[in-house]
């Protein structure tokens, strides 16, 4: 039995989806082969582990429901085994508490946006030398910076949309200016105003006027420090694809999302209803909720092709591991394909791609395939030789 | 046998006591753990207890002819014990646990339980007497709270001095630019949209959520979230009474004042308008003589402090120039169901506002930010794009479409201002039918029984039916609506909030305007039984 030590929530805005995700991944984890250690990485940044994280009631009573809950650090040097407990402050804590280590095998990160996905926690996992699943520093960094992440596409010969990248100085200075670089550059109303480092669909916002453009790029800078300007495609068909790693990458079918208004918003991703299930029934799916065609069989199979193979390119580029999601959009009018944007931990772990393979990857399977992809990853990467020492100094 | 009945009964009234003084001690932290207040809920809300006193009660009886009336006792608690709701998970104001609340709780419990024990061992050979003398304990387990508070409010006061001395030295230590912000309306909206500005605009804003408004609040907001690249504070200011302000202006310094309107809110607690003007005016007086003073022009109290208490820099606000010079003028206001757009004109600029909220008094506490915001430097562009993204405060005159029926929703402690601005929106959005759910307005003391007949006035035009809710205004608002030429079977009384919303379910159809005003918090309304 390999113990794994799942970990989610985050300090990020998207918080609760990666809960959502990770008790969606804990539920399917081969129990036959792994023992689940969840680590619940609270809005604090603090990290907790305990049995009742398991329960979705639990969340609903934070930060109170915390005490219950033991808190554990990860210690940044190689060696420690797993996880660190520590003491509770108080009176009695100080005479019986003592650090204690939690075993484990592997991690597993599953968390959306900001220090969970885009290499921070990653970072750490490095430095204390453990196996992780999922991409590593560098691909998952350049895949959180959407700008970076269209750049490397076009890189490799996958279409993008033209975009402007604006900081967050440069907003606050002056709009006018900052609104004539995007004129300059030579996109026109209508235009997507995105934060350029946030997963989820929290302050992208369009904008058809001036105004519109100013209230959006000020909005932008209250989440990130730089924001993105795309043209809108106003006719639009999104086609998402998931691939995951393997001996070789494998790809599985696309999906179209099917949204309300032409864009997906954060309630569209979350908090829409798929019908009559309702709100609740809908947010505590995630992704998985959404309403979507997975492997339409009336889409062009060029466009087909030619998404299952910019995205096994791109993961490979960027030497992805784990699975990613890739979206992409069809302008419609104009019968174009553009990559759009790479989730290196995607909603619902894209589960639901998976199922629908020919023959059927379930849930279970992509789980055991890519935890044990990431120990694979591990040994390779622990042969390589590090030169640790004293030299200079030892002369 | 006996005496272990009387353990286990003793044991079972005990945890019966735990729950039921859970259940006190949720209105107790309601009531900001005043002994006068909570006496006062108590009072009007018949709040003493009967399930256990009946209990005893019978026990009594039957404890006249067998002792093992104490088996009945024990099972009876424990039903008792199992049927109390825990108050920390239930209820729309749900008791929060704080340091200060656990303390009470833990002594006042401890107390009870002494009390009951001394009781049981005094009288173990009276079953009878004992039993009448436990509906005392039982009936006195508000009291035991009250007793707890009295004794650990030393310690209490100390502690509070001690935290409130650290956040002034905080604030001593890292001096932010502060700005106070107060009058009878608008203080928390307008903080956090001059919060949300200031951020997006000059810089780091600290700035207290919600309702923060006293100096207990504020210090713990400062001490725990503080940070202190934020040059910034915007501090509301909520005056209780004389002296309230004062104390919050030790705490908080000032550098700037926004004053939005001088009204008649808890005129209840002044008496008077002019003593509601003389704790407001306490803020201004607080700014020092280079400060920056921002008042509401077209209020007659916030313009007469401007000349009062004139700073270096005092700039007025407002929409209507016939009450004088404005530094910030509003124009050509209107609404729509998206909500608010005006022409504001600042040193001879003009600037386009469109923002989500709706109605009059919150244009004009936007106004005030606006001004506040470019005072301080900020590009009136940005400022202007920022409000755009404003989100409107919940319940605060909100429009919300629910299955084809339009919401307008301004459930938040209701006032002669916003009232007013709530029915100019149900006049000025189209609908075929167009419904007020109302209680009327509370707390305006003597002016109450004018202002809700006032409202029943201006209400009578713009409505189809209006729903009475409640006794305390009936007969106010009823003669307005009459006297506005509402026809009386237009007009429905309904005793509770329940009932009234059922009825209103009745009567909706599609397409539906309804304006809900002042949906008094479970306080007010919602009885329990204990």
């Amino acid at each position: 039995m390999k113990r794994v030590a799942v970990l989610f929530g985050g300090v990020s805005v998207e918080h609760e989806i990666s809960v959502i995700s990770a008790l969606q991944a804990i539920g399917a984890i081969d129990t036959t082969q792994f023992t689940v250690i969840p680590v619940y990485i609270a809005q604090s940044g603090r990290w907790y582990v305990g049995d009742r994280l398991l329960d979705k009631a639990m969340y609903k009573e934070l930060p109170q429901a915390l005490e219950m809950l033991q808190e554990v650090t990860l210690l940044p040097f190689p060696g420690t085994n797993g996880l660190t407990t520590r003491a509770k402050s108080g009176f009695l804590s100080r005479w019986t508490g003592k650090d204690e280590t939690i075993p484990v095998d592997l991690f597993f990160p599953i968390f959306h946006g900001q220090y969970g996905e885009d290499g921070c926690i990653q970072g750490l996992l490095e430095l204390a030398q453990v196996p992780y699943v999922g991409s590593d520093v560098t691909a998952s960094s350049i895949a959180m910076n959407k700008y970076l992440c269209k750049l490397a596409a076009k890189a490799i010969g996958i279409p993008t949309l033209p975009g402007v990248l604006l900081g967050r100085a440069e907003i606050r200075k002056d709009l006018s200016r900052a609104r004539k670089q995007i004129f300059d550059a030579g996109l026109t109303f209508p235009l997507f105003v995105k934060p350029c480092h946030l997963g989820s669909s929290i302050g992208v916002s369009r904008a058809t006027d001036e105004a519109a453009l100013d209230a959006a790029l000020v909005q932008v800078c209250r989440f990130d420090t730089h924001a993105l300007v795309e043209p809108c495609v106003t006719k639009i068909m999104e086609i998402n694809v998931s691939v995951r790693d393997g001996k070789e990458p494998a790809v599985s079918v696309v999906e179209i999302p099917v949204a309300s208004d032409g864009v997906l918003s954060y309630e569209d991703k979350y908090l829409r209803s798929g019908g009559s299930k309702g709100k609740a029934a809908a947010a505590s799916e995630g992704m998985a909720s959404l309403t979507r065609v997975i492997d339409p069989q009336d889409l062009d199979p060029n466009y087909k092709t030619q998404v299952q193979e910019s995205a096994y390119a791109l993961f490979k580029a960027l030497g992805s591991s784990g699975v990613g999601r890739f979206d992409f959009i069809v302008d419609l009018e104009k019968g174009q394909l553009f990559f759009n944007e790479l989730n290196p931990i995607p909603g619902s772990l894209s589960f639901y791609l998976w199922e629908k393979c020919g023959p059927p990857v379930l849930f279970t399977e992509l789980l055991t395939s890519i935890m044990d992809r990431a120990l694979e990853r591990y040994a390779v990467k622990r042969e390589l030789e590090q030169s640790v020492g004293f030299k200079a100094l030892a002369r | 046998m006996i005496s272990f009945l009387i353990v286990t009964s003793t044991v079972a009234l005990v945890m019966f006591g735990y729950r039921r003084m859970l259940r006190y001690l949720r209105y107790f932290q309601q009531e900001e753990y005043t002994a006068v207040r909570f006496h006062g809920w108590l009072r009007t809300n018949r709040a003493w207890d009967r399930r256990g006193s009946a209990l005893l009660a019978a026990a009594f009886v039957l404890a006249l002819f067998t002792p093992f009336a104490l088996a009945a006792v024990t099972v009876g608690f424990v039903l008792l014990f199992i049927g109390e709701p825990d108050p920390r998970k239930a209820g729309k104001i749900r008791l929060n646990m704080t340091q200060r609340a656990t303390k009470i709780f833990q002594l006042a419990l401890g107390l009870f339980a002494s009390f009951v024990a001394l009781f049981t061992v005094a009288l173990r050979h009276d079953i009878p007497l004992l039993l009448l003398l436990l509906v005392l304990a039982v009936q006195a387990i508000p009291h035991f709270l009250l007793l707890a508070n009295l004794l650990l409010s030393p310690f209490e006061r100390r502690l509070q001095r001690k935290f409130l001395n650290e956040a002034k030295e905080i604030f001593r230590r890292h001096d932010p630019f502060t700005i106070g912000i107060t009058g009878s309306y608008g203080k928390t909206s307008s903080k956090a949209a001059l919060g949300h500005v200031l951020s997006a605009t000059v810089g780091p804003t600290f700035c207290p959520p919600k309702s923060i408004n006293t100096p207990m609040g504020i210090t713990r907001e400062i001490r725990e979230r503080y940070r202190a690249e934020q040059r910034y504070a915007v501090i509301e200011m909520g005056a209780y009474g004389p002296g309230s302000i004062k104390r919050l202006c030790d705490l908080t310094p000032p550098d700037a004042a926004i004053i939005t309107i001088i009204g008649i809110a808890h005129l209840e607690r002044y008496k008077t308008a002019e003593t509601v003007y003389q704790a407001k005016s306490e803020l201004p007086q607080a700014l020092p003589a280079e400060g920056l003073l921002i008042c509401n022009g077209d209020d007659d109290g916030a313009r007469r402090m401007a000349t009062e208490f004139a700073k270096e820099t005092t700039l007025l606000y407002g929409f209507d120039t016939s009450k004088g010079h404005l530094d910030c003028i509003g124009r050509n206001l209107t609404f729509d169901a998206a909500g608010s757009r005006c022409e504001i004109e600042w040193k001879g600029a003009k600037y386009e506002l469109r923002v989500k909220h709706l109605g009059r008094p919150a244009v004009s506490n936007l106004l005030g930010v606006f001004t506040m915001a470019c005072a301080l430097g900020a590009d009136p562009t940005i400022a202007i794009a920022s409000m755009k993204n404003l989100d409107q405060v919940d319940n605060r005159l909100v429009l919300v479409d629910e299955g084809g029926v339009l919401w307008l929703k301004d459930a938040y402690n209701s006032n002669p201002v916003g009232f007013e601005a709530a029915l100019e929106m149900l006049r000025v959005l189209e609908a075929p039918r167009k419904i007020l759910i109302t209680p009327g307005m509370v707390e305006l003391g003597h002016e109450q029984e004018l202002q809700n007949e006032r409202m029943g006035k201006l209400a009578a035009d713009s409505c189809s039916t209006v729903i009475v809710v409640g006794e305390t205004n009936r007969a106010a608002l009823e003669r307005g609506l009459r006297a506005g030429g509402l026809p009386e079977e237009s007009i429905v009384a309904i005793p509770s909030r329940d009932e009234a919303f059922a009825r209103l379910r009745e009567l909706l159809r599609p397409g539906d305007l309804v304006l809900v005003e002042n949906d008094l918090p479970d306080l007010y309304e919602h009885k329990e039984s204990f």
